[in-house]
């Protein structure tokens, strides 16, 4: 009973939302154009999904999200292994860092287009970069946090080279950090999607500014919901894996 | 044996060995004009107050700090990858890995296939009494079963030459007993040399063939004492005592002339 009340008050709460936000456009207080009401939803999803339109956004952005968070992560694991374990590439990039850190990804947007065009890939850059500050400065806190003690063990054990310091210790010890920083970018890369779509690129956020251009409010709230779901799912996918890795936790 | 015999024999020979480093301008001397032999299948002991520098002298064997003066001689097997291997203070495993795995840690490298490695490491866990402890995680242990795999692991590379850094002394008096006698239970099986370093005085007779007294600053060996008392021992036997009373008088004679 009292692990259930929590789930109870969450549903009841859910509840209270939706019929609040059913009775705003309902009871006059706003246009129900610029705030469609919960029951118009499921009609509008069926229908985006019935002409294809829901499915095809759907993958497309999905392929933007993957490509981009694979690049930006594996590029943000790697350079913050480096400036982590070297103090020399750290004091060499501080200043790069301190300059690009501040970017918004959306800044990019011009160049992405220049260099890519209106095409897969200026999503992907643009998810990437958002991606990487995350994971970057994520992992090169995990690695500087290492603790010095295991990394004497390897050392009493005869592993001198920094690859081997990297594989033993370094890399398994600084993985919950790591996987902290992925969590948070898998959350950021699908703002960083809609942005990167917004300009065009086929997917959930294009869609979303062609409905919104047309009034099509309920068809904006159907991909914010689909948007929700994914993330939903992909939190969730997340979770588990990260407690497999770290099943050595106590 | 005669003397000549006993330093034929030698496994580690430690000339004149200094450690200094310099901070801020000041130069602190950690170690300075230490001499300290060990012979083949001793177990010899290092005794001291804190900040003496008797873990220093275990990292320069093992290669964690590095000397500023002397020469470190060994005469260890010409085929052994690992001549020696050190028991930390604080077990320190990879909190990542089963204790099988921490076991096995060392061999990495050795040429032994992953099958070989967790062979021997299950090996080495049957000789520390923790065979049903192979796929637990290192948090799901006790303070002294920490210490046992890390001593495993340590046996596990084959060293010639076991070093070993307090390893007892963050353990409750129970368990470090029960590990002071298993410790012998295993050199006694292994004919392991051992140097162990340890503040407790009561450890160090029990335990040692020779206790070497580190005092002073910069540390120096001040006394070298053989504790002739047949093994196995009996703990607070009356040599035992005696022994360690001849020490604190040693010991306490050389704190009053700092």
């Amino acid at each position: 009973m009292a692990r259930l009340t929590p789930t109870l008050l969450a549903a009841a709460g859910l509840l209270a939302f939706l019929a609040f936000w059913e009775a705003m456009p309902r009871l006059g207080l706003i246009n129900p154009a610029f705030l469609p009401p919960p029951s118009t939803i499921p009609a509008a999803f069926l229908k985006e999904i019935r002409l294809g339109v829901w499915s095809e956004a759907v993958v497309s952005s999905l392929s933007h999200y993957v490509a981009g968070l694979g690049v930006g992560a594996a590029a943000g694991v790697a350079l913050g292994i480096l400036v982590g374990m070297s103090r020399g590439v750290e004091a060499a990039t501080a200043w790069v860092v301190r300059l690009l850190r501040p970017i918004p990804g959306l800044a990019w947007v011009p160049f992405a287009i220049i260099w890519f065009g209106v095409q897969p890939e200026a999503a992907v850059f643009i998810i990437a970069i958002g991606v990487f500050w995350i994971v970057f400065f994520a992992t090169q806190g995990a690695v500087r946090g290492v603790d010095r003690d295991l990394i004497e063990v390897a050392q009493a054990f005869g592993f001198r080279s920094p690859l081997s310091r990297l594989t033993k210790i370094v890399l398994p010890a600084a993985t919950p950090g790591i996987l902290v920083g992925l969590r948070t970018a898998l959350g950021q890369a699908w703002m960083a999607v809609v942005a990167a779509e917004i300009f065009g690129v086929p997917g959930v956020g294009a869609r979303m500014m062609q409905a919104s251009s047309l009034l099509s409010t309920d068809i904006v709230v159907v991909y914010m919901l689909t948007m929700a779901g994914l993330y939903g799912l992909f939190d969730t996918a997340f979770v588990a894996l990260q407690g497999w890795l770290l099943r050595w936790r106590p | 044996m005669t003397v000549n015999a006993i330093t034929a024999d030698a496994i580690v020979t430690i000339t004149s060995l200094s450690l200094a480093y310099e901070r801020e301008g000041r130069r602190n001397v950690i170690l300075e004009g230490l001499d300290l032999t060990v012979r083949r299948g001793e177990f010899v002991v290092i005794v001291g107050e804190s900040g003496v520098g008797k873990s220093t002298v275990l990292r320069v064997l093992i290669g964690l700090a590095r000397p500023s003066g002397g020469s470190v001689r060994l005469d260890t097997r010409p085929d052994c990858r690992t001549p020696m291997a050190l028991v930390f203070q604080d077990a320190r495993l990879l909190p990542w890995r089963r204790v099988a795995s921490n076991v096995a840690f060392g061999l990495e490298g050795s040429g032994l296939s992953g099958s070989q490695r967790l062979e021997k490491a299950r090996e080495m866990l049957a000789l520390v009494g923790l065979s049903d402890f192979a796929d637990r995680w290192p948090h799901q242990l006790s303070g002294g079963q920490r210490q046992r795999v890390a001593i495993a692991r340590a046996l596990a590379v084959d060293p010639d030459v076991l070093l070993m850094d307090e390893p007892f002394s963050a353990l409750d008096s129970f368990t470090r007993e029960g590990l002071q006698e298993e410790l012998q239970r295993i050199q006694a099986r292994t004919a392991k040399t051992i140097l162990f370093v340890t503040h407790d005085i009561d450890e160090a007779v029990t335990l040692a063939d020779r206790v070497v007294v580190l005092a002073g600053s910069p540390g120096r060996v001040a006394a070298d004492m053989t504790i002739a008392v047949p093994r196995p021992r009996r703990r607070r036997d009356g040599a035992l005592l005696e022994a360690a009373r001849q020490l604190r008088a040693e010991l306490s004679g050389r704190s009053a002339e700092l």
